[in-house]
């Protein structure tokens, strides 16, 4: 492995074109992913068509940098606006930026940086180590069932957070699930929901309901604050937490790298899981359970070691079995495409040195996250000094492109001002916003792999739920799920009691 | 009736009518896929069902509960207004602040990103409460500069361009400046 590895970094440093592609990807994912309303995705889709000029490991490269520090760099804005850059990101906001409102801000963004920065690293190292074995694994364990069940289990995970209830919490999921119905069915390709408009069959776009949902809702919530004398300007602060503040915090640090490393093992569904994951552990662990969302540092922390522990796990699927494992990973498929390739088991026999150019690459952009992060959040943080009424049409303005760029539709950027009036309404009301985007991203996942598991089973549930991962998943899933709905019952009965 | 008050119940009947309205409209694809025993309505069907089992269960809570979030409950949004009386003006002010988002995405097509962004931009400056003209135009600018420098001239990102004249033709004029500015370097 060591002999690999310091041959992909020969090959990344030993070139200058190559060199230039990689810092030009660290920079690149590090500010979309930090410039409110745009994310590393608009990046990666504006670059996609330039990749067919790169060579096959440059372009893949360029990719996984993205999206190391794109998902970094996706922290920042949830921790500063309540804007995830990235579905993963999520989770980081529930406490980021209720710190960011309490003047707290360097020291979120600071812990983001370094346990984006170890969590990152601590997965490339295990993805050089395990990528192999674990792809046997996979491909003999893992099929559409137990991708269902997980996407059962990740759905059971959302709803627990987020919303005021749990079933405010589940209405979200299936309202994003029900959004994820719209366009054409994945089994047989009829239309569905298009309501008469064309462009509806492709679906509703992930990229612009993240916006709507967390930018555009997020401005409108503050509009409104804004319109009735309740604004209150977000504190600057660039004060980073001390080595010994993090140190306190090392047991969330691990816990959630491991996590991370196995949620992100899962396509499809990996990082964003993981973070939901990583968060959701750091509350089930924690002495003070209450000030979890109201600005406790450890929130941060896990969330941001789970999501980008979970970048190198994505590989595994990618690489592995040809499955991304998420939004940019899905994009990474067609650079190989590009030049002619599939990936799969077959890219380790047949470009040995590809793989290994781009998990040196992904390494050294997780370190260089700590070192260039740094500089960059002292800057990136005063953004907070821009008035709202100047930086609101800035975010709006980019956003639309970032809609607008990945399909080239203006359907879209409708899509996007409608999902954010539509989140400003729930979020009022007590939904849960990533509840909604997590539905949408794992609606379409969830029934393409119950369909094919029904059809691999002959739609027989015993033989269905005889395959061990996917039983101890459901099951999983359903303890979630049957906790969160007898707690709520408990409130029930204390509610009817207190009149 | 319990803690439900009419928000309640009018937050469960439009939940009712989004389900209504998809399970109508499912019959619109209601057709067998020779390879799908369950076909294209099963999975919408089964999340519409489920949605109806959900809003039932949010409806007994509330009769308990009311609005008041249920214990334990984590990464809860903290969005709320208090319900105080508010002029009438700042509801104008926020209604038109929703609604000119969405006449901005509906303007793409005929009148193109380039000549929609400066305006869209002002306006939305306006209606955040900046009565400052030299600010709003300047910050205008400012923004339209930005947008134009990144997006055009470094990515070359293809933007809408509009299909109405003159609107069509500004965005024409600003490409082949971009083309021209291209070909210096």
């Amino acid at each position: 492995m060591i002999e690999n590895f310091l041959a992909g970094t020969a090959a990344l440093f030993g070139d200058p074109i190559t060199i230039l592609i990689f810092v030009f990807g660290v920079v690149g994912g590090m500010l979309f992913g930090a410039i409110p309303g745009v994310s590393m995705l608009t990046l990666a889709a504006i670059l996609l068509p330039f990749s067919a000029g790169l060579e096959p490991a440059q372009g893949v490269m360029l990719f996984a940098v993205i999206y190391c520090t794109g998902t970094y760099g996706g922290a920042i804005t949830a921790i500063l606006f309540n804007i995830p850059g990235a579905p993963e990101n999520a989770p980081t906001a529930f406490d980021g930026y209720p710190m960011t409102k309490q003047g707290r801000a360097g020291k979120a963004v600071g812990a983001a940086v370094l346990c984006s920065a170890i969590g990152g690293t601590a997965s490339a190292l295990l993805m050089m180590a395990a990528t192999e074995p674990l792809a046997k694994w996979a491909i003999r364990n893992i099929g559409p069932p137990e991708i269902f069940a997980l996407v059962f289990f990740g759905l059971a995970v959302a709803s627990s957070v987020g919303g005021n209830t749990i079933w405010k919490g589940w209405m979200s999921v299936l309202l994003g699930l029900l959004v994820a119905t719209v366009g054409q069915d994945p089994v047989g390709g009829i239309n569905r929901y298009n309501f008469g408009l064309t462009d509806l069959a492709a679906g509703i776009a992930f990229v612009p309901a993240i916006l709507g949902f967390f930018a555009v809702s997020e401005i409108f919530i503050q509009a409104e604050k804004r319109a009735f004398g309740k604004y209150n300007a977000p504190k600057l602060d660039v004060n980073f937490p001390t080595f010994l503040e993090l140190w306190r915090y090392k047991i969330a640090v691990v816990r959630s790298i491991l996590v991370g490393f196995f949620c992100g093992i899962l396509p499809g569904i990996g990082a964003t899981l993981a973070a939901f994951m990583g968060y959701g552990e750091a509350v089930r662990w924690s002495k003070d359970k209450e000030s979890f969302g109201k600005g406790n540092l450890e929130g941060v922390i896990s969330s941001e070691t789970a999501n980008n522990a979970a970048t190198g796990a994505a590989m595994i699927p990618l690489l592995a079995l040809g499955l991304p494992g998420g939004a940019l990973t899905a994009i990474m498929v067609a650079v190989f495409q590009f030049h002619d390739m599939e990936p799969g088991p077959l890219v380790f026999y047949n470009s040995p040195e590809l793989i290994w150019v781009v998990f040196a690459a992904m390494f050294y952009a997780n370190v260089s996250i700590l070192f260039i992060g740094l500089i960059e959040t002292k800057t990136i943080l005063q953004l907070l000094r821009i008035p709202f009424h100047f930086l609101a049409p800035m975010i709006l303005m980019l956003a639309s492109i970032g809609s607008y760029i990945g399909r080239g539709l203006v359907l879209d950027v409708m899509v996007m001002f409608l999902a954010g009036m539509i989140g400003f309404l729930l979020r009022r009301s007590g939904y849960s916003i990533p509840g909604i985007v997590l539905g949408i991203i794992l609606g379409k996942i969830g029934e393409q792999n119950f369909a094919q598991g029904m059809q691999m089973v002959h739609y027989d549930l015993v033989t269905y739920l005889s395959r061990p991962i996917c039983l101890i998943l459901i099951i999983a899933g359903a303890i979630t799920l049957g906790a969160g709905v007898y707690k709520a019952l408990a409130s029930n009965r204390v509610g009817a009691k207190q009149g | 009736m319990g803690k439900l008050n009419t928000s309640h119940l009018i937050e469960a009947v439009a939940w009712v009518a989004i389900a209504a309205l998809f399970f109508i409209y499912s019959f619109e694809f209601n057709q067998k896929i020779e390879i799908y025993k369950f076909g294209a309505t099963a999975w919408p069907r089964s999340i519409l069902l489920m949605l109806m089992l959900v809003i039932a269960g949010n409806l007994f809570y509330q009769r308990a509960n009311g609005s008041t979030p249920q214990p334990g409950r984590v990464g809860i949004s903290e969005d709320d207004l208090d319900d105080a009386e508010k002029p009438l003006s700042s509801y104008l002010n926020i209604g038109s602040f929703l609604f000119l988002p969405l006449i901005f995405a509906w303007s793409l097509k005929p009148v193109g990103f380039y000549a929609a962004t400066p305006v869209f931009t002002a306006l939305v400056i306006v209606l955040l409460g900046e009565r400052r003209p030299r600010w709003i135009i300047g910050i205008t600018l400012f923004i339209y500069a930005i947008i134009i420098g990144l997006f055009m001239i470094v990515l070359n990102a293809p933007l809408p361009q509009g299909t109405v004249s003159p609107f069509y033709d500004f965005s024409a004029f600003m490409l082949r400046m971009n083309t021209q500015l291209q070909n210096m370097f």
